[in-house]
Order: structure tokens, then sequence, then C-alpha cells
């Protein structure tokens, strides 16, 4: 089936771009790798009168090394490159396996860190055919006023579904938003929102450019459980960081993702680990407290007790990993 | 809608002049303008992998996932342009060899992921085919087949003087 009809542009510098967001960015939406919006435009789901190509803008394509020991990485730049690259691989290990974990070597290929970190939530009542939802009663995401997945919500519930958001999260990344004439800096870990709709700060004349990662000499950690190892989207995932070596960990954070509308971060259990350090009785004790921290769970995807399930395993298996390093 | 003049160069052969709509993707004008059939048309969801060509760094990108307009002055590789007008490449050499192949429907993109693999890996690990490898199916259940000629590609020549017996 051919794309909905829309037009499509290309621009080749920022300043294009900007431009371009701010007289037409409501009724825009941003293509970079285009591996998510291709798919949506196909079912329908999105109907943008312009696809705007960022692909070749060669200022959000660079990873520079700074003073600080950090790296500052352009959101165009492509999944399979940051892979690859042995400054990311070096310093942040954790970092590296979730890009790595994403989809398949094809569609690393050509999707980006910014499209990664942009990635729309995800719903199986919406993400179908446009034939398969004329079968269900329009929802948030399709002009209605209901979610499927909780029919009495007021919010929309689809998943935040994207990897490599959670170790940016517990490295304290910060993400550059531009619009024309103005910047403004973000921590990742504001970026987000616990809604399926309006899951972003961002604003439609703004693009996301670049993502500062701060030095970071922790042991660092990312598991995913997926269907299949390579292509699928995870089930749940978890992000998890500590200082110290050893059983001993003075600062720790862990951030679930792939089960909400947005990540997760744990803080009484990582709190737990901070006081007691990585023992196995505090494992324990960890685990017990992450169902409280993890909020209302739908069915969506994968059942909700199996998904509270996933969360303490991750957990437990991201602590023992730490512990090892 | 509004017509655009494109150029693609595909299997080294420059089309000037494609005409081409804002809504086609690169598999849309390959199959249809260009009229090379043997890249397949699958799911176009991004989960098959049949529609895989390979871009000017020699990497396997889905051809149904990215507009047609985006690959405009640029250079891609399909299934055709793997043989030369004698000879067979050596990743499909050791396709047909090992028997790599049942319905066929799925092969083209098959073997352009291998040889996307094969290009910066001649001789690839278990798990580098095995990644390389995750985001194409066979629905035949033809994966045992498929690594063994992708591991053996590189000394096919060998293998098959081999088998007749020289
Ligand atoms: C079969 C399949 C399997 C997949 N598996 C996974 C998986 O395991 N894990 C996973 O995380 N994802 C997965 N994906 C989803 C997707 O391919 C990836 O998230 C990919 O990284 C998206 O990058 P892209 O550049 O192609 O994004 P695009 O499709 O170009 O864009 C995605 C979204 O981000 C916006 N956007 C892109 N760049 C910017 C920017 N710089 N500033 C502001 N907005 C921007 C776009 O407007 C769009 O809404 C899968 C997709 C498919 C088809």
């Amino acid at each position: 089936m051919l794309l909905p009809d829309h037009q499509y542009v290309r621009v080749d510098s920022l300043k294009d771009c900007l431009k371009s967001l701010r007289e037409n960015g409501e009724r825009t939406h941003v293509v970079a790798g285009g591996t998510d919006v291709i798919f949506n435009m196909r079912l329908r789901l999105f109907q943008p009168d312009i696809a705007l190509s960022i692909r070749r803008i060669a200022e959000i394509k660079q990873v520079e090394e700074l003073a600080d020991g950090g790296l500052r990485i352009g959101a165009g730049c492509r999944l399979v490159d940051l892979a690859e690259n042995a400054l990311i691989n070096e310093r942040y290990p954790a970092f590296a396996d979730s890009i790595r974990a994403v989809a398949s070597s094809h569609i690393r290929n050509i999707a980006t860190l910014g499209g990664n970190i942009c990635l729309k939530t995800r719903c199986w009542y919406t993400n179908n055919s446009e034939q398969w939802r004329q079968g269900v009663k329009e929802c948030f995401k399709t002009d209605g006023d209901l979610c499927h997945v909780i029919k009495s919500s007021s919010l929309c519930h689809a998943i935040n579904n994207a990897d490599t958001p959670l170790p940016l999260i517990v490295l304290g990344a910060v993400l550059t938003l531009q619009r024309e004439g103005e910047s403004r800096d973000v921590p990742i870990a504001d970026f987000y929102q616990k809604d399926g709709m309006d899951h972003t700060v961002l604003k439609a004349d703004e693009l996301v450019t670049h993502v500062t990662l701060p030095p970071c000499a922790d042991r660092t950690v990312f598991l995913k459980i997926a269907a299949r190892k390579g292509m699928d989207f995870s089930q749940a995932a978890i992000a998890a960081r500590a200082s110290g070596t050893g059983t001993k960990a003075g600062e720790v954070s862990l951030v679930l993702g792939s089960i909400s509308m947005a990540p997760i971060v744990l803080h009484e259990p990582a709190r737990l680990i901070a006081e007691q350090g990585i023992t196995d009785a505090a494992i324990e004790q960890a685990e017990e407290k992450v169902r409280a921290e993890l909020g209302e769970l739908t069915s969506l995807y994968a059942r909700a007790g199996y998904k509270a399930h996933l969360a303490k395993v991750l957990v437990r298996r991201a602590l023992k990993a730490l512990r090892e390093m | 809608m509004a017509k655009h003049l494109i150029s693609l160069t595909i299997n080294g052969d420059t089309y000037e002049d494609l005409v081409v709509s804002d809504n086609q993707t690169l598999l849309d004008v390959i199959r249809g303008e260009v009229g090379l059939k043997g890249t397949k048309r699958g799911c176009t969801t991004g989960a098959c992998g049949v529609c895989t060509v390979n871009d000017a760094n020699g990497d396997a990108i889905l051809s149904c996932m990215t507009h047609v307009l985006e690959w405009d002055g640029e250079a891609i590789t399909t299934i055709e342009g793997l043989a030369d007008t004698s000879d067979l490449d050596a990743i499909q050499k050791a396709f047909v060899h090992y028997g790599a192949v049942q319905c066929g429907s799925c092969t083209p993109g098959v073997i352009m992921s291998a040889k996307a693999l094969l290009n910066t890996h001649p001789q690839p690990t278990e798990e580098q085919i095995n990644e390389a490898m995750a985001g194409v199916l066979c629905r035949c259940t033809g994966h045992v087949k498929v690594k063994e000629a992708i591991r053996n590609a590189h000394r096919i020549e060998e293998v098959v003087s081999h088998a007749a017996g020289d």
C-alpha cells in the first residue's frame, strides 16, 4: 500500500529545519531514519501534511569529545555508527548495549538516536492497519476520547517502548532542544511524561539536536527481555548504575522501561541498596519494593502481572550484574 | 500530488529523471518505475526484511521503510546487481551449493543481508551471522542452510571444485 498523500520536504541544514518547523510545525512530522514514521504513516496512524526529512543535516551527525570526559552526540547519528563508536563503548557500555538492542541491524543502519529518544508510544489497538482499527472505537490516538487499555481512564496508556532512553536517564544525559532562535537544555529524566498522547515535553516547532553525556566512572548495565533477541521490542528493560565496587554502592539508580507510558525511575529499591550494599538480602528487599513504584499496570503487549514479575526479575538481574563488575 | 524528478543509481546504472511522487518508498520505485522485481515486497512494516537492498556503504537497509526522495542522487545495490554477466557472486554460489533456498521468496532479502555482512566480515562468527540475519525471516525455516552458505562464502570456489572432484 502506498503511503498517504503528503508533501516530502528535505532540509540540509539545521537553520532550514528550524525555519520549516516554525512555519509548519503543527502540520509536520519529522522523519529521521523513518523506521517508525513510515510504518505509522502506512497504517494511516500518522497523516501529516508534511514529512520533514532531517537525515542530511550534518550539524546533528557528530560525536564530540568534551573536555570533562563526557560526550556530545548529535541526534541525527545512526544507531549503527553509535554502536560501533569506540568512545561510547569504552565510556558508556550500557548505553552501547541498549543501542545494539534496538530492532535489527537493518533498522539500526538507518534509524537514529533522536528517533529512538522521540519514538512515539505504541499500542496494539492503534499501531495496526486502518481496516483493523475500523473494528474498534476511536481512541485518544485516533481522535476519540477513550483508552481501550483502561476504558475508564482519561489518559492514553500506550507504551513507551524505546530502549536507549533508559541508560541515558541513569547516566544523567541532557537533551538540547532547539527552535528557531532559541535553545533549551532538558535533562532526559524530565523529558518524558506519563501520558501516551503527549509523551514528551517537546513542542511542535522544536527539534532534539544533541544529547550530552556527563562523564561516568560508575558501573552500569542494560538488560532487555523480548520474545526474540534480534528484532523485537522490549517486553521490559532496565538500566542500572552503581558507584563503588563489589557489594559497596554509595549511589544507585534503577530505571525500567517498556512497561508503562514513560520510563520508571525506582526510588525506594535504589535507596535501599545504596544504604545496605548489593547483598543478596538487600536485593530481596529491593525486589519487594518494586511493585509499589510501578503504578497502574496494563495488559498491553504483556499481562500486567507478568510485567510486574519482569520488573522484579530485571531489578534482581541488574543488581547482581552490577555486583560482578 | 506533485511529481518530482530524481536521479538514482542502481547497480551502477544511473537512472536520470525518474518521475516519482512524495508518497513513494524506495521499494515502490525499484519495483515499479525501474522495474527490477528481484527486491520483494513483504510485510512493509520492517519486520520481515525481504525488501533489503544495500546502500552506498554496502549496509543492508529496508527499502520499504524509506521515502524514495530520500535517495535522490544516491547509489544502491539490489539483488540484480550482485552477479556480473558471466559469473554469480560468491554468496549466490554458496546459496546454490548449500541449497539455501526453499520457496525463494525471502532469498533476495536474505542474500542482500548476507552480502552486507560479508562486505565487512568476510569470515563472520556465529554471533555476527545471527545478528546480521536477525532482521530477515525465512518462513520455510531454512535458516540452517543459509548460515552454512554464509559461513562458507569466502571459500566457495574451493568447496565447489572439491565437491566436483577436481
Ligand atoms: C520491526 C521493528 C522493530 C523495532 N524494534 C525496536 C526496539 O527493539 N527498540 C526500540 O527502541 N525501537 C524499536 N523499533 C522502533 C524504531 O525503529 C526505533 O526506535 C528507531 O530508533 C527510530 O529511529 P528513526 O530515526 O528511524 O526514527 P523516525 O521513525 O524517523 O522517528 C521516530 C519519531 O521521532 C521523531 N523524531 C526523530 N528525530 C527527531 C529529532 N531529532 N527531534 C525531534 N523528534 C524527532 C519523529 O518525528 C518520530 O515521531 C522497531 C521498529 C521496527 C519497525
